[in-house]
């Protein structure tokens, strides 16, 4: 038993040693790597990865979620656009367009969760069209072109920095407790658990399994939005390929983040996966 | 659409979002929609895909022209009327302006790093060797390093923080390979609160435009898109009708140069009056006035 518990435990920091190794190897190669400068800018190009991490983690036990990249497009379009919309500032009305684009990812995704349980269409189904639906409309709505957001109050989740880090970083980090808080301590969090554990057992429990996976994909809409708001944040404009690249990383962080000890709440491990995988593809720049 | 005096409904857009795969099954379900009976205007994103694109409209007898990519031993005289004409830029003459005035700015010394196109398609080759050209006659500057950010700004923001990271201030110059990547090379470096280094890009995008007028771009080279794409689709257009017939002209009207502008901070106002805000117009059916010659092969 005692020699389990020590597997387990090592597995679950098999990312962050790993991390270590990686930032050692390339340190020694090039010391630059090893500055609060260099982890700063890690952590920008993590941060909307990671919110979109957050989302895939409500839905994975037991369904899966392709939809991520059409739904930041999407969301960073309709965002840049009400931005514009609401007065293209945070100083005026502009800072409406975040509640309201948390909202319209949340609808996003209830769409998404319905079709997958009330139609009857599998997940990876329902969502990857879902997915083109939302690449497809963002390219509708932006004719192709970029929409850039230049406010400078907005881009201060950017450019204003507290501790070496911008701002960006902070709020993702506060989402992440948020949706770690959610997991660990809501009734609907717990009921993610049960569902994935053993859907047969959650509804002889009593657990409504169908509205739990809605309400799961409907929470990682309004995660994706956030991510959209971020990496619009980033880059200071919005567009049809602002999603592009987000499923394979987010997948793979929390495949590799969450499989066996779901019922650890281990969502801390995806931080550490996500900067893994970010740090692995900056590095192969910095090493050539 | 205004090229063949017709509506926007008479014309279907497809977007290939950057895959060749999507570009040619699009085309395809429009030939089979349209019995080969339409005129395309194609970039098939890629080099290799150009021949697929072509066989594809030939077979269906419609007619093509295409844009920027194709590979070097395919040609419209190979394949009859149906691949009706190519259409590209150098990349190499102006980039290589770009690029010179990229070195005047940094007082002819310093180290450059270029934030390369897709590696293996001509407009990101031609683009470098520019640079390259230009480089020769620049010995205190040194090329630090050519990474390719395909074509991308949120890619460009990666790729330019790593160069940040590793060359730090040895960085006193940036060529962009395009107009995309050079806002992401922009907001990387906005991040790092850095200011004042000049960059150059490519295309001549109404934002890059504005960017080189509020001096936050060094220049940018416009290609003239509007005319580039209107020009082969009135090519292709008026094969189809049979105003000419493609394989009685001579191969510098079957694949040939479109213009090529440098926009510089002098004459960035003149030239957003002139090409951006107002549209010139095109004589439509000179279909080679503004032509800058033949093809050439190295």
């Amino acid at each position: 038993m005692a020699r389990q518990v020590s597997r387990k435990t090592l597995l679950q920091w098999v990312p962050l040693l790993v991390l270590f190794v990686l930032v050692i190897f390339f340190t020694a190669l090039n010391p630059a790597i090893f500055s609060l400068r260099n982890f700063a800018r890690i952590a920008i190009t993590s941060s909307p990865a990671l919110m979109v991490a957050v989302g895939v983690t409500f839905i994975i036990m037991g369904s899966i979620d392709l939809s991520m990249e059409g739904a930041v497009s999407l969301g960073a379009v309709v965002f840049a656009f009400s931005f514009r919309y609401f007065g293209g500032s945070i100083g005026n009305w502009g800072w409406l367009a975040l509640p309201m684009i948390v909202v319209f990812g949340a609808a996003f995704g209830l769409i998404n969760g319905l079709i997958h349980v009330r139609l009857r269409i599998p997940s990876f189904m329902a969502s990857l069209a879902m997915g083109f639906v939302g690449t497809g409309a963002a390219i509708l709505l932006t004719g192709g072109n970029i929409v850039k957001v230049d406010d400078e109050l907005f881009r201060g989740l950017l450019t204003v920095r507290y501790l070496g880090s911008p701002i960006m970083v902070y709020v993702a980090m506060v989402f992440l407790l948020v949706g770690a808080f959610v997991q660990s301590y809501t009734t609907l969090g717990r009921n993610f658990y049960a569902v994935g554990g053993g859907e047969d057992l959650a509804h002889a429990s009593g657990v409504n399994v169908g509205r739990v996976r809605v309400m799961g994909f409907a929470l990682a809409g309004a995660y994706y939005a956030i991510a959209a708001i971020l990496a619009v944040g980033k880059i200071g404009q919005a567009g049809s390929v602002s999603g592009a690249n987000f499923m394979f990383v987010s997948i793979t962080s929390v495949v590799i983040g969450l499989p066996d000890y779901v019922q650890d709440g281990m969502l801390g491990v995806l931080v550490i996966v996500a900067v893994v995988l970010s740090t692995d593809r900056r590095a192969i720049t910095i090493m050539k | 659409m205004v090229s063949l005096n017709k509506t926007v409904e008479n014309m279907t857009s497809l977007i290939n979002e950057g895959s060749s795969e999507k570009s040619l099954a699009d085309i395809k379900a429009f030939l089979a929609k349209n019995s080969g009976n339409c005129a395309n205007a194609c970039d098939a994103n890629d080099s290799p895909n150009a021949r697929p694109v072509a066989e594809a409209v030939k077979e269906a007898g419609g007619y093509l022209s295409t844009i920027w990519n194709k590979t070097d031993d395919l040609h419209p005289w190979d394949t009859g009327d149906n691949y009706v004409c190519y259409l590209s830029w150098s990349g190499e003459k102006p980039s290589e302006e770009a690029a010179r005035e990229l070195f005047k700015a940094m007082g002819g010394k310093g180290g450059v790093v270029h934030v390369g196109g897709i590696p293996a398609i001509i407009p990101a080759i031609e683009r470098l060797q520019g640079l390259r050209n230009a480089l020769v006659d620049f010995p205190d500057i040194e090329l630090l390093d050519v990474q390719s950010a395909d074509w991308d700004t949120q890619k460009a923001i990666e790729l330019m923080a790593s160069f940040i990271t590793r060359y730090g201030d040895k960085i006193t110059g940036v060529h962009c390979a395009n107009d995309n990547m050079a806002y992401g090379v922009v907001e990387a470096f906005k991040a790092e609160g850095i200011s004042g280094i000049p960059i150059v890009a490519f295309d001549g995008n109404p934002e890059a435009v504005q960017m080189v007028i509020d001096g936050t771009l060094l220049a940018t080279v416009f290609t003239n898109p509007r005319w580039g794409g209107g020009i082969a689709l009135s090519l292709a257009y008026h094969a189809a009708i049979g105003t000419f017939r493609p394989s009685e002209e001579p191969n510098e009207h079957r694949e040939f140069y479109g213009p090529s502008i440098v926009v510089t901070h002098a004459d960035a106002v003149e030239f957003k009056a002139k090409y951006l805000d107002a549209t010139p117009t095109y004589d439509w059916n000179d279909f080679w006035g503004l032509s800058a010659g033949g093809i050439v092969y190295k």
